[in-house]
């Protein structure tokens, strides 16, 4: 495992190097922007609207977190669909376009050293645009009193997810040599991962699943969006915590099998 | 015409290595087959520590495709390999660390620095952390990247490219060199240069050199750098014996070539 460093160290000055890892910060921290300011704007005029009417029962109601970070969260968390296949498509792909990979798997080094390397420099570029999004909150705590707890549940929810989706990714990038058809296997396995609980919801009411629900609690459960909203409201459990821990490890054993498996094509 | 596989009991240019020695390189029915093709079939042949031995053949013989299972990249579908003893499926980490190889194409990051790229090489291949300045250093000294080393190496010449990827091969000063048509796509005058280089690394310097096999279609080559040549053609082995002994009568190494592949095309014909 000494080689890890190594690797994840050279990927991630790679990724500095090209162009698209200073695309993807950029386009993140402008939206960042836009959805937060969004957001404040829209929790601005709640409270003028309130007070004008006078619903100060409702207006004790509205708060910073649940009004204005939950719904901020969750338009990163979408954000995030998009920015982390972009930084994750190259990880493996480039390597075989590269031909690069032929040093990798003739140094003596395994391949889950290669997978570990790999994941940790998509693990630390997703953590630094999750450092991004936390700049906003810390402004609120400076001109505001949001619930800490809260706002970091939130924080730590999308930092889990990130590294859930920079996985996702890598396995993607382990199937082809080509980055375009990375990204977009990648974007294919998050939405279709999105759409679990839809598919339960479809099967709850139709005939398949009409016996039980079990199966449609399965795929509830599969699903990254009960999980990551689960946090974003300040709940922290641990079959939440559970599910962001075996996620990602389910699929870097995926990616290092997919590695091992085309070797022998 | 099949010939005996080499044997290091044959004497060989006066020097015969140890027949008690574990050969550097070791393949033994070595097979390499696809869905619809078959690319080596029973491969077999070992070298000896310290020889420069020439892979020999037409395009598309399985020269590629056998160097890729030497250093485990390809895994062979049949037949094993050793690196000095260390089998490449039960100890591929020993036997890797063995070899360095340079692929048909020199795997290199295009983004990164002569310099850095080699360190990173070092670093993979477990050169120890205290010598690893000193081992890069050495290797760009070796492979004449002094004016270089802080270029990044997407803007080198291909020349030069090919020099970075010789270098990334010895970085680790491996016993097993394997070189997959190091001057292939070079003008003359950087042949010469890569292959002053070559001899010079199987000379070593007080101690032995490595172990050298290196595969071209360019007959001279294997004449000017080689003791022995290894002969495959449509996968198969064709021919395996020391230089001396192939040139032998006056015969160049064309015309044993030219032979060989005839032989096989009359073989074609009678099926």
């Amino acid at each position: 495992m000494r080689h890890v460093g190594a690797l994840a160290g050279r990927e991630l000055r790679s990724l500095f190097v090209s162009p698209v890892a200073w695309v993807v910060l950029a386009l993140w921290s402008l939206l960042a922007g836009f959805f937060f300011l969004s957001q404040w704007m829209q929790f601005e005029a709640d409270v003028l609207r309130l007070q004008q009417v006078g619903a100060f029962v409702e207006l004790r109601a509205l708060n910073l977190n649940d009004d204005l970070l939950v719904p901020f969260f969750g338009a990163m968390w979408v954000v995030l669909l998009f920015a982390i296949p972009g930084i994750s498509m190259g990880l493996l792909a480039s390597e075989k376009a590269n031909r690069t990979e032929e040093l990798l798997l003739t140094t003596p080094i395994s391949i889950s050293e290669i997978v570990l390397g790999k994941y940790l420099a998509g693990a630390a570029f997703a953590s630094a645009m999750v450092a991004i999004v936390a700049f906003y909150p810390g402004l609120l705590f400076v001109y505001g009193d949001p619930e800490w707890g809260k706002t970091l549940s939130g924080l730590l929810g999308l930092w889990a997810v990130s590294l859930s989706y920079v996985a996702v990714g890598l396995f993607a990038s382990s199937l082809t040599r080509n980055l375009l058809v990375a990204f977009f296997v990648s974007l294919g396995l998050l939405m279709s991962l999105l759409m679990l609980p839809l598919l339960a919801e479809l099967g709850a009411s139709g005939p398949a699943f009409s016996s039980g629900d079990a199966a449609a609690e399965i795929l509830r459960w599969l699903s990254t969006a009960e999980h990551f909203e689960r946090m974003a409201m300040g709940w922290i459990d641990t079959s939440d915590l559970f599910y962001f821990v075996a996620f990602p490890a389910v699929f870097l054993i995926l990616a290092r099998t997919s590695i091992e498996s085309s070797r022998w094509r | 015409m099949r010939h005996a596989p080499y044997h290091p009991a044959r004497p060989m240019d006066g020097s015969a290595p140890e027949a008690s020695e574990v050969p550097a390189v070791e393949a033994r029915g070595l097979s390499k087959r696809y869905a619809d093709h078959s690319a080596v079939e029973d491969l077999s042949f070992a070298i000896y520590p310290g020889e420069v031995v020439g892979l020999l053949g037409p395009n598309g013989a399985g020269k590629t495709t056998t160097m890729r299972m030497l250093t485990g990249y390809l895994p062979p579908t049949e037949g094993s390999i050793a690196i000095a003893g260390f089998d490449i499926f039960e100890d591929p980490i020993e036997a890797r660390r063995r070899v360095g190889y340079l692929p048909e194409s020199p795997p290199v990051y295009p983004e990164m620095r002569v310099e850095g790229y080699l360190r990173f090489v070092a670093t993979l291949r477990d050169v120890p952390r205290r010598s690893r300045r000193e081992a890069v250093a050495k290797a760009i000294a070796r492979c004449g990247l002094e004016a270089v080393r802080r270029r990044a190496i997407g803007s080198l010449s291909r020349g030069f490219r090919q020099r970075v990827g010789l270098a990334q091969a010895i970085v680790a000063d491996p016993p097993v060199l394997v070189l997959d048509e190091p001057t292939v796509g070079l003008d003359p005058l950087q042949v010469r240069e890569i292959r002053t280089l070559v001899t010079g690394l199987a000379k070593g310097g007080a101690t032995r050199g490595p172990t050298v096999l290196l595969s071209t279609h360019i007959l001279r080559e294997v004449e000017a750098l080689c003791q022995r040549v290894i002969l495959i053609d449509r996968g198969r082995l064709a021919l395996d014996a020391p230089i001396a002994e192939v040139t032998a009568g006056g015969r160049s190494l064309e015309d044993v070539f030219a032979e060989v592949t005839a032989s096989d095309v009359e073989a074609e014909r009678g099926r």
